[in-house]
């Protein structure tokens, strides 16, 4: 009887401490081996661990498995001179290496940051008290799909491979899709896929437009640099950050494969300017997004302004540098370079600060409560 | 030299050895810069493996030993400095052509491509690159740095493009503060010698690449109006299309195939000539007498990003007639 009461036991701390992954369907046709991940452009995690890599070089999305990791306490997270310590532990001059991304794993808080050595080589670092340890990439669970462009059917085979260039500007995941938006050393165009997760074959490409007035048309041909999925008014929605710097909602019912997709402008938020990176944070009942941009602080917009704007902006803004439409609060933070949601209501960024400290830290949630 | 015995070690970019037995290990450790001794427990070591062979102790760093870096190895009491010199034969990165090469360009010119002579190194790629005015200054705005670089699988091709938000008119960026070039005004594109090629070498000079702006080009490429020099039958002569101006270098290599009445795919090889104007195909094996058919990827374009189906800058009336199924191009001809 002890037998079994032990053997119980155990069983249910086995499953306790890994509950979904010996059987979950979404890790169903995961392999162990080497993804051949040749940049990491832009990362999003999924459900259960999965973290998605945008991988422009070897033109694929790779989905890999991190639930294995132990789940730590980032609570006091921070990181100073970042961009040293990489170059130090990488043995190469600051100058040689780029942070590309930074993500949290919502499920257990670990912080992941990409970064690119000039001699091509991708790695991926997790940060556990507050030092970085490499993930390898050579021997892990995954799966993955390519992005190479499906071409003409009496094109195949005729005219050899395209001098196509893929650049990944972001990837989100949401109730089974990965989306990705990016720009190609051909077309100017905001490309746009929504990919099946698990994958399959079926892929679709659509390109979001942008309402422009000056020509009384739908003006297309420019990139998203940085979008998230969210609920608008109970609906399902796109908002997307484009250069220059207009912020555009798209239905994510009306968005239609192959096809332009119209969106309302619903801010301008300043040019000479780019998005490099948004989040939603829910806190105090209250939705909140946040956008780290490259020459203008972290915004702070609220949803509720957001959802209550039913225009749509309609003539380019006259005034300088000036932003127009829904509302937003500039907060403290100038030079984010990486932001991600972290814990429950708060916010993690990389930042270079005024004195030249590139940190790693997490924001104050202060600036998110009513 | 901290060392009272200097244990013997040897070093190229790809590992460092140092002589020991299983006896006498001990653990190695590399760090980046001249680090003295006493601030070594402040600096991270460089991540690598470290492999115990029978009589050496061999680490080999995640990322190559780069030319002159200097390092520091530390081993049981022993702290060495160390430095890997560039090589004299070393062969400096340089720039070995450049797309659009024409001197003479449209105001409303959209991408650059610049062929390396190396891999370049693919960080901060865009921070070096320039355009300057006649009298000197730096034009601001005028190209999209992009986060991550458009490089080609070799590492050899760099793809810029000039800020499409300003090349497109009554875009935000083109209305606030115009297009980046000016009619009949003269610039140069600048390639800093800072950039590095992927061992983190520097260009030994500048690259300066001087081009006219003359007015904007706001009609489509039509291949109907391009002229067909037919080749020989029984010859391996050459196919020459002349294009009548200068097409866009990335999105016409490898977009156009030649089809015989079979629809079997001629093989040869497509050159650019006259500054991109004229496409030239030499066939692996002598033309025969038959029917072909050129076949021209839409997404073919002039300088200005207008391709074979649509122009880049212009009102768009019907939505359906912008998706992205597209006619086919082709173009016929005979050789009797």
């Amino acid at each position: 009887m002890k037998t079994l009461i032990t053997f119980v036991l155990l069983l249910i701390l086995s499953f306790l401490e890994n509950p979904i992954l010996a059987n979950s369907s979404l890790k169903a046709n995961f392999k162990t081996g080497d993804p051949g991940i040749t940049s990491i452009n832009s990362m999003t995690f999924g459900p259960e661990g999965i973290l998605f890599i945008g991988d422009s070089k070897s033109a694929q999305i790779v989905a890999i498995d991190l639930s294995t990791h132990p789940k730590v306490d980032n609570s006091t997270v921070k990181i100073n001179f970042l961009d040293i310590l990489i170059a130090d532990m990488l043995g190469t001059p600051i100058d040689q290496i780029q942070i590309t991304d930074m993500v949290v794993n919502p499920e257990n808080n670990n912080i992941y940051l990409s970064v690119h050595h000039s001699s091509g080589n991708a790695l991926l670092f997790r940060v556990e008290n507050n030092k970085l340890k490499k993930v390898s990439l050579d021997n892990i669970s995954h799966s993955k799909t390519s992005l190479i462009d499906p071409v003409h059917k009496e094109a195949k085979d005729k005219r050899g491979r395209k001098l196509r260039k893929w650049a990944v500007a972001d990837i989100k995941y949401t109730s089974g899709k990965v989306m990705l938006s990016g720009l190609s050393n051909k077309e100017f165009a905001s490309t746009f896929r929504s990919v099946d997760f698990p994958f399959t074959d079926k892929q679709d490409y659509g390109s979001l437009e942008i309402y422009h007035a000056a020509h009384g048309q739908y003006e297309t041909h420019a990139p998203i640099k940085a979008f998230i999925p969210t609920t608008i008014k109970g609906s399902s929605h796109i908002i997307a950050g484009y250069t220059c710097t207009p912020l555009v909602i798209f239905p994510m019912d009306n968005i239609k494969p192959g096809e332009h997709n119209k969106g309302r402008t619903i801010a301008e938020l300043g040019s000479g300017n780019s998005p490099v990176d948004m989040v939603e944070i829910k806190n105090g009942g209250q939705r909140y997004l946040l956008i780290a941009n490259s020459n203008r602080p972290l915004m702070k917009m609220e949803f509720t302004d957001l959802e209550s704007y039913n225009g749509s902006l309609t003539s380019p803004v006259i005034k300088k540098g000036a932003a127009e439409g829904v509302d937003y609060v500039n907060l403290p933070y100038v030079n984010v370079q990486q932001l991600d949601k972290f814990g429950e209501a708060g916010f993690l960024i990389v930042q270079r600060e005024s004195s030249g400290n590139l940190a790693l830290k997490k924001g104050n949630s202060w600036w998110l409560e009513k | 030299m901290y060392a009272q015995k200097s244990p013997e070690f040897t070093f190229n970019k790809k590992f460092i050895t140092i002589k020991n037995d299983t006896k006498t290990s001990g653990n190695l450790y590399i760090y980046r810069g001249e680090i003295p001794k006493e601030e070594l427990s402040n600096v991270n070591p460089i991540l690598g493996k470290l492999i115990q062979e029978k009589t050496v102790l061999r680490f080999i760093p995640l990322i190559p030993f780069g030319w002159n870096q200097k390092y520091t190895l530390v081993y049981r009491d022993t702290v060495e400095y160390f430095e890997l010199d560039t090589p004299e034969e070393y062969k400096h990165l340089s720039v070995k052509s450049i797309y659009p090469s024409a001197k003479i360009l449209p105001s409303n010119l959209l991408k650059w491509y610049i062929q390396f002579s190396h891999p370049i190194s693919e960080t901060y790629v865009y921070d070096h690159i320039r355009f300057i005015n006649a009298v000197g200054d730096t034009l601001s705005n005028a190209t999209l740095s992009l986060e991550n670089a458009l490089i080609s699988d070799n590492g050899k091709l760099l793809t810029i493009w000039v800020e499409p938000g300003r090349q497109k008119r009554d875009l935000i960026p083109n209305t606030l503060l115009g297009p980046v070039f000016e009619n009949e005004k003269t610039y140069k594109l600048v390639v800093l010698k800072k950039l590095k090629d992927a061992n983190g070498i520097s260009m030994q000079q500048d690259f300066i690449h001087s081009f006219r702006i003359t007015i904007a080009d706001r009609v489509k490429p039509d291949i109907n109006s391009w002229k067909i020099q037919f080749p020989i039958v029984n010859s391996k002569s050459r196919l020459l299309i002349s294009c009548y101006e200068s097409l866009d270098y990335g999105s016409t290599l490898n977009s156009v195939a030649i089809i015989n009445a079979k629809e079997e795919k001629i093989d040869g090889n497509w050159q650019y000539t006259d500054h991109e104007s004229t496409l030239s195909f030499t066939p692996l094996n002598p033309w025969k007498k038959g029917d072909y058919k050129i076949l021209f990827d839409t997404y073919i374009e002039d300088l200005a990003g207008n391709n074979l189906d649509r122009l880049f800058d212009s009102e768009i009336t019907d939505v359906k007639n912008t998706n992205h199924l597209s006619k086919e191009h082709k173009l016929k001809f005979s050789i009797k």
